[in-house]
């Protein structure tokens, strides 16, 4: 794992260290490399995980939340690029920094083995997330978005820091591949209760559930773009991720603690997408619609079947990439109007045809259409929770009428219709804008040729 | 002053806490506290004015308080183990005296009201001296009598001094009121584990004095003793924003800077001794703290504070040489890896 943790390290000194016209290449080169790097941890031999050292290892679950993250970083330095062009350069030195040391905590988290590693690295990558909306957003409601975000999900965790260290109190190591042997039933009793609601609760905070997602519209939107593609990909898959590690050592009380979780996540993803449709800022369309797949997932982590892992962490990646190509749509109108309002900006077909096709297709694997890693994430969780419960059936068609409807609501009101008069002069789309957009699709319509690299350990 | 003299005087406050942590008589004790106290008084008043006097006033009264209760503790221990050596209290009331004595020299709940008066009323260096050398005269006497300490009082102190820190530091702009009160809740912490694990109050005191050293010099650097004016240092000296950044930061506690190391290892310490509840809201109000240091950062480095074109022309006649700035820097942020050397500090 060192060869993919030191070079995404040594990026930092190559940033300081570049040339000014040279900073972006050499970053985005280098991160792509080490991409690929990432790439051959995806050939996993057994459903047993790949064990490197005693601090890091990749298992089936880690491995494409891997690969995931560490492509999105020269995505992110791509996209940043233009709203940074006017900075002095040591700003834009300091930005590429916080990227490259949010990439950093973020591979060390997905592969920790040990539980308190985990959590440390966890909190850690609340810094430079922290310091990139607030410094770098745009409006004066990032900070106050950078405080929400900051408090919510430290509330959220420091009960788990707790639980964890009562936990190898009683069991002695939080290695994660031993707990996996040790396999005990936790007592009924009330203080385990207790000890399910502080491991889950950093998690529902994170993903976040329907309840606590106040801070996730103020975050995403006030991000600069690397910001927000970071959040959406990665750092609301950290919750999953966390969800579906601790969740092997917290039974038997998920069957009947899960109960109100599972009914606000039910509820709230009908209750977010249905926001989605009266949405007039383009970006806070994208987070609430952010918040419902999040309320899938949630949902399928709580059921605990081998079907609904395996939609959990498809529906994971799949969001992931959609949802980054999205906010980079989004992006590239508000480069060319400074604002993020829907209806400013309608008509784009008619201008900016190449992204037109770029908005359907991110549009159309947004409401998961087949045969996209989207529409197999959300089709085993939908049929993992009917067999959990026939009625779920209602609310879950119900949820993806309703994710059709908003997301072709998105791409009619910027797309078709007649354009206004005020964007005529608009610039054209740059290559590097429809590069990345082309980074983005390409992987996920790849991966609907295989998808099983993506589902996960219980395949 | 004269410099022969500030520099008796300063040796004379050395001395004091020296004959203070290393002494096993208890009256040498008392007569080690006595000479800290009368000899930091000039240190506090270096600069003549009512305030200085006000807040030396202060100082000195609840200290003098202080040691008088300390000395009737040490009487009663005399009456009822007929011997002065430190080994344990020997009488439950002497051990009550004790602790509340040194709480009020310490500045923990409920004696903790002197600490923002007399930190805000004197100047930035005497205010560091203040807060970080003289906590460690009666840190170490509570850590050789924390087996005979009664839990109950220690610990109630504590979490309300974790409360108070939180709570007092919310509504100020003056940045000595919010060290103070950022003082308060750090004792609050140590004397939490006090009684589980004496090592621990030692780490925890050895990371706070780091920090708080670094927040002072930073603030001494650029000689900023309020919120505004700590909001001009992007102006200046650019480097220190994102330092002062770190170091608050560090101080809130927050994971993989240093400061997290002494919180984490307490609610390790506090939950193997079976109590989960008072961890668990302890860190919570830890947010609290973490919420002003976070406003702090807001007007200094992450944001760029509107400022007159007077404070971008300000000359600097000095530039004040803070030598031991960047390996204090340094360790106040980085050593939350060094965690498994904790070892040595048995």
């Amino acid at each position: 794992m060192l060869k993919i943790i030191i070079p995404t390290i040594m990026l930092m000194p190559l940033t300081w260290l570049s040339k000014k016209n040279m900073i972006w290449i050499n970053t985005t080169t280098y991160s792509l490399l080490i991409s690929l790097i990432s790439l051959s941890l995806l050939n996993q031999p057994s459903n047993n995980s790949l064990n490197f050292s005693l601090m890091f290892f990749s298992d089936p679950l880690s491995a494409p939340l891997l690969v995931l993250t560490t492509w999105l970083l020269p995505l992110m330095l791509m996209a940043s690029q233009h709203h940074l062009s006017k900075e002095p350069l040591i700003r834009k030195k300091l930005y590429i920094t916080m990227l490259t040391m949010l990439q950093t905590l973020l591979i060390m988290t997905f592969t920790a083995t040990e539980l308190i590693s985990f959590y440390i690295l966890f909190e850690a990558t609340l810094v430079p997330t922290l310091i990139i909306i607030t410094r770098w957003g745009n409006q004066t409601e990032r900070l106050n978005a950078g405080l929400y975000f900051l408090f919510y999900t430290l509330m959220g965790s420091l009960p788990l820091l707790v639980a964890l260290i009562s936990i190898q109190n009683l069991t002695g190591s939080l290695n994660f591949l031993l707990i996996q042997y040790w396999n005990q039933a936790l007592p009924d009793s009330w203080s385990n209760i207790f000890l399910w609601l502080a491991c889950m609760m950093a998690f529902m905070v994170k993903m976040p559930l329907y309840g606590l997602h106040l801070w996730l519209p103020k975050a995403h939107v006030e991000a600069p773009i690397a910001g927000s593609m970071v959040l959406a990909a990665i750092l609301l898959k950290l919750g999953g991720y966390g969800m579906l590690r601790i969740t092997t050592m917290l039974n038997p009380q998920t069957s009947f603690m899960a109960y109100p979780f599972l009914m606000l996540s039910l509820w709230g993803m009908i209750m977010t997408s249905s926001i989605c449709l009266r949405q007039t800022d383009l970006k806070s369309l994208i987070a609430y619609s952010s918040v419902s797949h999040m309320a899938l997932v949630i949902v399928a982590v709580l059921i605990q079947t081998p079907w609904s892992y395996m939609g959990a962490t498809a529906l994971m990646i799949a969001h992931g990439l959609t949802s980054s190509m999205l906010f980079c749509l989004a992006n590239s109108n508000y480069e060319r109007t400074h604002s993020r309002t829907m209806i400013l900006a309608r008509g784009l077909q008619t201008l900016l045809p190449l992204m037109a096709a770029w908005w359907l297709l991110a549009s159309l694997t947004n409401l998961a259409l087949p045969p996209s890693i989207n529409l197999i994430g959300e089709l085993f969780v939908v049929m993992s929770s009917f067999s959990w419960s026939n009625i779920t059936i209602i609310l879950m068609g119900t949820n993806i009428t309703i994710t059709a409807l908003y997301s072709l609501y998105m791409l009619i009101t910027t797309q078709r219709g007649k354009y206004t008069h005020h964007i005529n002069s608009i610039k054209p789309s740059f290559t590097r804008e429809n590069a990345l957009m082309a980074l983005h699709m390409t992987p996920l319509l790849l991966l609907s040729l295989n998808p099983k690299i993506i589902l996960g350990f219980t395949y | 002053m004269n410099p022969l003299i500030f520099t008796t005087i300063l040796m004379t406050v050395l001395l004091g806490t020296m004959i203070v942590m290393m002494s096993s008589h208890w009256l040498m004790i008392w007569i080690g506290f006595e000479m800290n106290l009368l000899a930091i008084i000039p240190i506090l008043m270096k600069k003549y004015n009512p305030r200085t006097m006000e807040a030396s006033t202060k100082y000195f009264l609840t200290q003098a308080t202080a040691s008088m209760l300390l000395m009737m503790a040490i009487i009663i221990n005399l009456m009822h183990s007929g011997q002065w050596t430190i080994t344990k209290v020997f009488n439950p009331t002497a051990s009550i005296i004790m602790t509340s004595a040194l709480a009020m020299k310490l500045g923990l709940t409920p004696f903790h009201f002197w600490v923002p008066e007399v930190t805000q009323g004197i100047s930035l260096t005497s205010g560091l001296i203040l807060l970080t050398w003289q906590k460690l005269a009666p840190m170490s006497i509570l850590y050789q009598i924390s087996p005979s300490i009664n839990l109950n009082i220690l610990l109630t102190m504590a979490v309300l001094s974790i409360l108070v820190g939180g709570w007092g530091g919310l509504n100020q702009t003056q940045l000595r009121k919010i060290m103070a009160y950022s003082s308060i809740a750090h004792m609050g912490w140590m004397t939490a584990v006090l009684v589980y694990n004496p090592t621990l109050t030692m780490l925890n005191m050895l990371i706070y004095i780091m920090m708080t050293l670094t927040m002072f010099m930073l603030f001494i650097h650029s000689s900023s003793t309020t919120t505004l004016s700590l909001s001009h240092t992007w102006n200046k000296t650019p480097l220190t924003t994102t330092l002062i950044l770190i170091t608050l930061l560090s101080m809130g506690g927050l994971p993989p800077l240093s400061g997290f190391m002494p919180k984490w290892m307490i609610i390790q310490e506090l939950t193997k001794n079976s109590s989960i509840i008072l961890p668990t809201l302890m860190a919570i109000m830890a947010l609290l703290n973490l919420y002003f240091y976070m406003r702090l950062t807001y007007s200094t480095s992450l944001t760029m504070f509107p400022s007159t074109n007077n404070m971008k022309m300000k000359w600097q006649f000095e530039t004040k040489r803070i030598t031991l700035l960047p390996p204090l820097i340094v360790m106040s942020s980085l050593l939350l890896p060094l965690t498994p050397m904790l070892s040595i500090l048995d």
